[in-house]
């Protein structure tokens, strides 16, 4: 059920990046649509790919990898080359979602880390701006380029944009999150629908609006100007909405989702002050992500409550030991430690006879035969089963480095039961 | 695959890893030692070269020495000992090094003196069980192999990524991945060859049983 209302979130923010791509489309030339693609098609291969590697069924519905790769071309320029995307897409869905275990699970937003991975590694690619509608070509994305508005601000200068230019997006920048307007639009769309809720965005954009306001960057303007230009000259409204609001790397409970906010907007900030990098946010949402859980844990109280339960426990073992070590009773650290069982310290040999109780037969028919048919074998064959798969799961886990390895005691446990089984 | 490799194999697999230190036991890959000189320094073919040689001159006769001498000695006394041996050691070694690649050792900066302390020349210090000498020589050597292949694996991985070419010699006219070159993004390439490596030992065993399956009839 949890995944479903997940996957319905992808599924609207796929649905809501479609007028951002058409725009991109028609003032950045059919370029757009080709860094799609590839994005979205090395999205999915590294998906299936790692599926395949994993021997896993490969999820025809999960469309994060997907939308993320979407969200990370929208926010380069329409020169970057088809080699950038497609590796930075792979590398992220490869350590940011799968290394972690995949749909779902994963800290850390996709879109954001692509961006990062990007800037660090090709900044002179990713930090450039082409003017709407300027010549690009289609295959190599060769066109001329300028300077971004962000870069501008940092270098202590005063971009020259126009308001409605601003609103609109009709100034050089990056291919998609420069559509003020239409993100607001689709974000109130989104609100409405109640894909995303409002306490992370308005959270974020306030701190960064009072911060902007407290320490302005920009001088020879009003305060009010210089906020205009820190908020809608970058890609800062864009972020919000398609990185921010993910509800797999943002907390659950609303409280705890405004304090995200906050701190996601004191640290974009910070980052744009002292940062070497311009898209401060990317980083910040990093940050913060690794702060999700622990958000909700402390808004419930659960955190209070663990912390005190480990203390009164460590303080009852302590008085504990010092009660019986001043009646000189032996403690349970002074009992000398129990000896291992024959089977640990024997010598471990794999018999022939062992591996033909371990032979294919025995231990793994029934566990395909039940996971395809669990109601005919009945409920003791089904415990057995079950019983054989843990213990072949129990070798398969075995460390390498371990002194011990039981395996003569794993065996025998699945000859044990599948006997059982069999009669 | 032999009937009997296979049952002897699989019959101490702990025994098995041992012995075949270099793949099955990676130092580095396996078990995780000295990963900050290759993260750090381990950028180019050459630089994994010369920290292989650094390991080689270094840890075997570090065991050797520690092994002969530390025989009844505390573990508080042998983990200030194994380090006070190596640096000795490596004052030598340095020297011979200086001579042999000149003012390309300066290259690896503090992460070719590090070593001296690194897990991977230091961590015996803490076991109790006595090292015979001819122990101490072919254990020291599976170890020293194992981080040379780790390292050269490692800086020819890293040099392609980042400069797109290897030992030198141009492949790529592009830079494919420009933060190979960087800490952070050797970690994270050390990160993938040690699952890759996890992978293929784990699938090893596999066909190891599978064999011995076969075998079985």
């Amino acid at each position: 059920m949890n995944s479903l209302k997940k996957q319905t979130h992808y599924d609207s923010i796929f649905i809501a990046l479609v007028p951002i791509v058409i725009c991109a489309t028609v003032m950045y030339s059919a370029r757009v649509l080709l860094l799609c693609a590839a994005a979205m098609f090395t999205a999915r291969v590294t998906d299936v790919a790692i599926a395949a590697a994993r021997h896993l069924p490969v999820d025809t519905e999960d469309k994060s990898a997907i939308v993320a790769a979407v969200i990370f071309v929208m926010m380069m320029p329409v020169s970057v080359p088809i080699y950038l995307v497609v590796v930075t897409v792979a590398i992220s869905t490869l350590i940011g979602k799968h290394a972690f275990g995949g749909k779902g699970v994963y800290p850390f937003n996709l879109s954001a880390l692509s961006m990062c991975i990007a800037a660090v590694n090709w900044p002179e690619k990713v930090f450039t701006a082409v003017k709407p509608f300027a010549r690009v070509d289609f295959w190599t994305g060769a066109c001329r380029s300028t300077a971004t508005q962000s870069s501008t601000i940092k270098a202590g200068g005063l971009p020259y944009v126009d308001m409605l230019d601003l609103l609109t997006g009709n100034y050089a920048g990056a291919m998609g999150s420069s559509f003020v307007l239409l993100t607001v639009a689709i974000a109130v769309c989104l609100l409405i629908t109640k894909k995303i809720t409002w306490h992370v965005p308005v959270s974020f954009l306030t701190v960064c609006t009072l911060f902007a306001l407290a320490f302005p960057r920009i001088y020879g303007i009003s305060r009010l100007n210089s906020v205009k230009l820190e908020i809608l000259s970058s890609s800062l409204i864009f972020v919000t909405l398609f990185m921010l609001c993910e509800p797999d790397t943002t907390p659950k409970k609303p409280r705890a989702k405004i304090i995200f906010g906050a701190l996601a907007g004191i640290i974009t900030m910070l980052y744009r002050y002292f940062g070497a990098y311009e898209i401060g946010a990317c980083f910040a949402i990093l940050l913060v992500n690794a702060t999700e859980s622990f958000w909700d844990r402390m808004i419930s109280g659960d955190f209070i409550k663990e912390f005190l339960a480990r203390e009164t426990s460590v303080r009852n073992t302590k008085q504990s030991h010092k009660k019986k070590s001043k009646t000189g009773k032996n403690t349970a650290l002074d009992k000398p430690k129990a000896e291992k069982p024959a089977v640990a310290d024997k010598k471990t040999e794999i018999t022939e006879e062992i591996l033909q109780n371990f032979s294919a037969d025995t231990a793994r028919a029934p566990k395909k035969q039940a996971a395809k048919e669990p109601d005919k074998n009945g409920k003791k064959q089904q415990k057995v089963t079950d019983m054989i798969a843990e213990a072949e799961d129990r070798l398969d886990n075995v460390e390498f480095s371990t002194r011990t390895i039981d395996i003569d005691a794993i065996l025998r446990e699945i000859d044990k039961h599948s006997k059982g089984g069999k009669k | 695959m032999n009937k009997e490799k296979v049952l002897r194999e699989l019959s101490d697999w702990d025994d098995t890893t041992r012995r075949r230190k270099i793949t099955l036991s990676n130092p580095v890959f396996i078990k995780g030692l000295a990963l900050t000189p290759l993260a750090v320094a381990a950028t180019t073919v050459q630089n994994s070269f010369i920290l292989s040689v650094c390991v080689l001159l270094l840890l075997t006769p570090t065991r050797i020495v520690t092994s002969a001498v530390t025989r009844r000695m505390s573990v508080p006394l042998k983990s200030f000992f194994y380090p006070l041996t190596s640096a000795v050691i490596f004052f030598f070694v340095y020297i011979f090094m200086y001579r042999l690649f000149g003012t390309k050792v300066f290259s690896l900066g503090i992460y070719l003196p590090i070593m001296v302390v690194d897990p991977l020349i230091v961590k015996n210090f803490e076991k109790t069980r006595k090292e015979s000498f001819t122990y101490s020589i072919i254990n020291g050597l599976r170890n020293t192999f194992g981080f040379i292949l780790a390292c050269m694996i490692t800086g020819a991985v890293r040099e392609f990524l980042a400069f797109g070419t290897v030992c030198g010699v141009k492949l790529l006219n592009i830079s494919l991945l420009p933060m190979a070159k960087t800490s952070f993004g050797g970690f994270i390439i050390i990160g993938l060859i040690s699952a890759f490596w996890h992978y293929s030992v784990k699938n090893y065993r596999e066909r190891l049983i599978t064999e011995a399956r076969k075998i079985n009839g």
